[in-house]
């Protein structure tokens, strides 16, 4: 008896202690729910918290003419300045000779475009408008801020990736739009040729979306029939913008930063890093648990500037940017699977490393647009 | 009719509840025999004969017999471990060189290491070493070393004058191992289709096979193969319980027993008459055991070679022969807004992603182009108006470029869900 109780204490000791919720999102009976642990929720909730907006600006005000604003050409001076200092707050809060205000700016010349992170800025900016403005069949009304991302620090906490290999599952998130590996029909034909590996790619993807989220398989599919939408929770056509809108971020204002990024912050392969589900959602099905910090900064809104007709033609091209070995070096899975330890030297079959194209819209580090004049 | 012997007054059929009824529950062989090792009936001796003088070991006696040896390996069994071990040392070498020949870093990595196939470019051909050939080659020798395996099975009860039961068995679990290794990747035209060599690796392959051909479960001979195993598991403990617990009757003899029965065969089978209305005999059971076990297999190897040759999605196959039940659906898709939704699944060479395998060259040109016939059968997955509740979080209205989904109101006229249209 008691070597029966010691193995059940045994085998009870790999749950996790504490009461679960359940939400039913599906037909009943049919496993379609999903299930929150109170106290990972806690955390995830404790790791996502939500700064108090800035007090408002005085409204009217006449409309700021400055040197070399190009994205946040319509507001007032109060507004201007209070979105500036949002902004601080939200990616380089610290002080410091080099943090604050002159995390970006040349404290001498405001306008200046000498320091990096103020053009890594000003398209964050304009990706920041035109999600809010373009893309609310996935960010809905709720938008996003810098803060979304960012959180307090300069480089976003969570979700960022870089090529590893050629082999990097989360190309996804770039410029690979063919996830899809079921047939729509029940026999063989012509038509599907996916291989099981790259179901395995599109399996490796599912999950990297599902551990940003927090949340299992079937809060966005019918697990029974993956490829179909009979059955799955509306969820999925929230994710699956989301999708196109991360690849659309990529291809359009992240992927390209790579020209003006300095070399310690670009991945082992030379590319800039780009963005995943988790770099807003950070284990939260909502980010920020939904909390609608962007309504109270209208200079988030709008027009993002000259960079969407660049993205809109960027967007056009399939595969913006080929990673792909021109040389035609094979690989496969022989190649490891977590390159981060191997020097990729002495590993076999990987490829040698290649540095991002420049098919992207133009970024150069001096002031190439006019000063706006309104 | 054979005499039922009652066994001595000691344990008699209605022992004390003392710890002496314990006894014959235990976990562990209670009584070791030492004596002269047993070398076994007289055979034929030809080139080799059995050798390793017996001994006895008394924890290996805790399990089983105590006796190890006499040992008989002969030509097939040293080939085929000298061919099992080639194999070993090819998966184990292309793992060590996985992780730059660290061997904390092996035994760290070793579950996620693997040894894979070549890619789906390669089709057939025989690929460069490290993109496959390895893989290739250690597939060759593992399939020689288990095939010479087998015939040593085979010769060996041939040699005692045995019935073939258990290479006929053996070569059941053979014919899965093939169909996923061998037979179904030339089916398929791509070792590419094949399993990895690889703890996890092997368990990820099974899953994104599952979910490549539209969910296993629909697999008809996945569920015969299903039902094997769990019935194989069920008649296992079935039986090994009703032997333990007639071996203070000398039960555990089964053998004698079937010809000449005695208490402990007889209790058995009227316990299950008395449960069950019916019961094996104690020949028959092991003949029920056999057929299970090796219908698992056997059906098995049959889905999967069904799997990708004869149909492509078994949930779409069982919606069409009507073993997937319909639910009420909890989203509206308008008709039109389904196929932007659907998207465009590959229908692309399977060699464009991630990461071709060939040079972009390398692809005939005519490869790249989709085939016709992708989207044809669109009736099972295209979700036109389902019905039922509408969920609250329903996307944004449109937005020029991205066309979200139109969402039709529940229409309580509509059919249910699964069946259809």
């Amino acid at each position: 008896m008691r070597r029966a109780a010691i193995l059940a204490l045994l085998t009870l000791a790999a749950c996790e202690p504490g009461s679960k919720n359940t939400a039913q999102l599906g037909y009943r009976g049919v496993g379609m729910e999903v299930v929150t642990d109170p106290d990972v929720q806690r955390a995830r909730l404790a790791a996502n918290p939500v700064p108090a907006p800035l007090p408002p600006a005085p409204p009217g005000g006449p409309v700021a003419r400055w040197q070399n604003v190009q994205v946040l050409n319509e507001l007032s001076v109060g507004e201007f300045t209070r979105t500036m200092t949002a902004i601080t707050n939200w990616v380089a809060p610290t002080t410091g000779p080099e943090a604050g205000c002159n995390y970006c700016h040349n404290p001498a010349n405001l306008a200046s475009d000498e320091k990096y992170p103020k053009v890594v800025a000003r398209r964050m900016l304009a990706m920041t408008r035109d999600l809010n403005t373009n893309w609310r069949s996935h960010v809905g009304q709720t938008g996003v801020t810098c803060y979304t991302c960012h959180a307090g620090a300069p480089v976003p906490r969570a979700g960022l990736w870089t090529y590893t290999d050629q082999n990097q599952y989360l190309r996804a998130y770039l410029d690979k739009s063919d996830v899809r590996v079921q047939s729509y029909a029940a026999l063989p034909t012509t038509g599907n040729r996916s291989s099981i590996k790259q179901t395995e790619y599109t399996y490796a993807l599912m999950i990297n979306m599902s551990n940003s989220l927090g949340v299992n398989c079937t809060f966005c599919h019918n697990s029974r029939a993956w490829a179909t939408w009979q059955g799955a929770p509306a969820t999925r056509v929230t994710a699956l913008y989301g999708l196109r809108m991360v690849r659309h971020l990529n291809t359009g204002y992240v992927a390209g930063l790579g020209e003006v990024l300095p070399d310690s912050r670009l991945g082992v392969r030379g590319d800039a890093p780009k963005v995943g589900c988790a770099t807003c959602h950070n284990g939260l099905h909502k980010p920020l648990a939904g909390a609608q910090m962007a309504r109270d900064y209208p200079g988030l809104w709008g027009h993002p500037g000259p960079w969407e007709a660049m993205t809109a033609a960027d967007s056009g091209k399939s595969g913006i940017t080929d990673y792909r070995d021109p040389t035609g070096v094979p690989t496969d899975g022989s190649a490891p699977r977590l390159p981060d330890a191997i020097p990729p030297s002495r590993s076999m079959g990987t490829p040698p490393p290649v540095r991002s194209s420049s098919a992207h819209a133009p970024l150069t580090r001096t002031a190439a647009a006019p000063a706006q004049q309104r | 009719m054979a005499t039922i012997t009652r066994p001595s007054t000691t344990a008699g059929p209605a022992a004390p509840r003392t710890s002496r009824a314990l006894e014959y529950q235990n976990l562990f062989t209670r009584v070791q025999v030492r004596t002269a090792p047993d070398w076994g009936v007289p055979i034929e001796q030809r080139t080799w004969v059995r050798q390793t003088t017996p001994g006895f070991s008394y924890w290996l006696g805790k399990l089983g017999d105590a006796q190890v040896g006499p040992v008989y390996l002969g030509w097939t069994g040293v080939a085929s471990l000298i061919f099992g071990f080639v194999a070993f040392e090819i998966i184990g070498l292309n793992m060590l060189a996985q992780v730059g020949w660290n061997p904390i870093q092996f035994v760290r990595r070793l579950p996620w290491l693997s040894l894979d196939p070549p890619a789906p470019g390669y089709g057939l051909a025989i690929p460069p070493l490290a993109q496959g050939g390895w893989w290739l080659m250690a597939g060759f020798f593992l399939t020689t070393s288990i095939m010479l395996w087998w015939v040593r099975t085979y010769r060996r009860a041939r040699a005692l004058g045995m019935g073939t039961h258990l290479p006929w068995a053996f070569a059941s679990a053979i014919f899965l191992y093939l169909s996923l290794g061998f037979i179904r990747p030339l089916l398929m035209g791509s070792w590419g289709e094949a399993v990895p060599f690889g703890i996890l690796s092997h368990l990820d392959w099974t899953a994104a096979f599952s979910i490549r051909y539209g969910n296993l479960f629909y697999n008809p001979f996945h569920m015969l193969s299903i039902a094997f195993l769990y019935g194989s598991t069920l008649l296992f403990a079935m039986h090994g319980a009703t032997i333990l617990a007639v071996s203070r009757l000398g039960g555990e003899r089964e053998i004698e027993q079937i010809t000449d029965r005695g208490t402990g065969a007889e209790r058995a089978q009227l316990f299950w008459r008395w449960c069950m209305g019916w019961n094996a005999t104690m020949e028959s059971i092991h003949r029920w055991a056999w057929w299970f076990a090796f219908l698992t297999t056997f059906t098995g190897a049959i889905g999967i070679l069904l799997t990708g040759t004869a149909v492509d999605n078994w949930y779409l196959w069982g919606q069409k022969h009507g073993i997937v039940p319909g639910y009420p659906a909890t989203i509206q898709i308008a008709p039109q807004k389904a196929e932007d939704l659907r998207g465009q699944y590959m229908g692309v060479p399977a060699d464009t992603f991630p990461g071709a395998t060939l040079g972009r060259g390398a692809v005939p040109a005519a490869a790249t182009v989709p085939l016709p016939g992708a989207r044809t059968d669109s009736a099972a997955l295209a979700d036109s108006a389902t019905t039922g509740t509408a969920m609250p979080n329903q996307p944004a209205p449109a937005t020029p470029g991205s066309s979200p989904p139109a969402v039709v109101p529940p229409s309580p006229q509509a059919p249910a869900a699964g069946g259809r249209p």
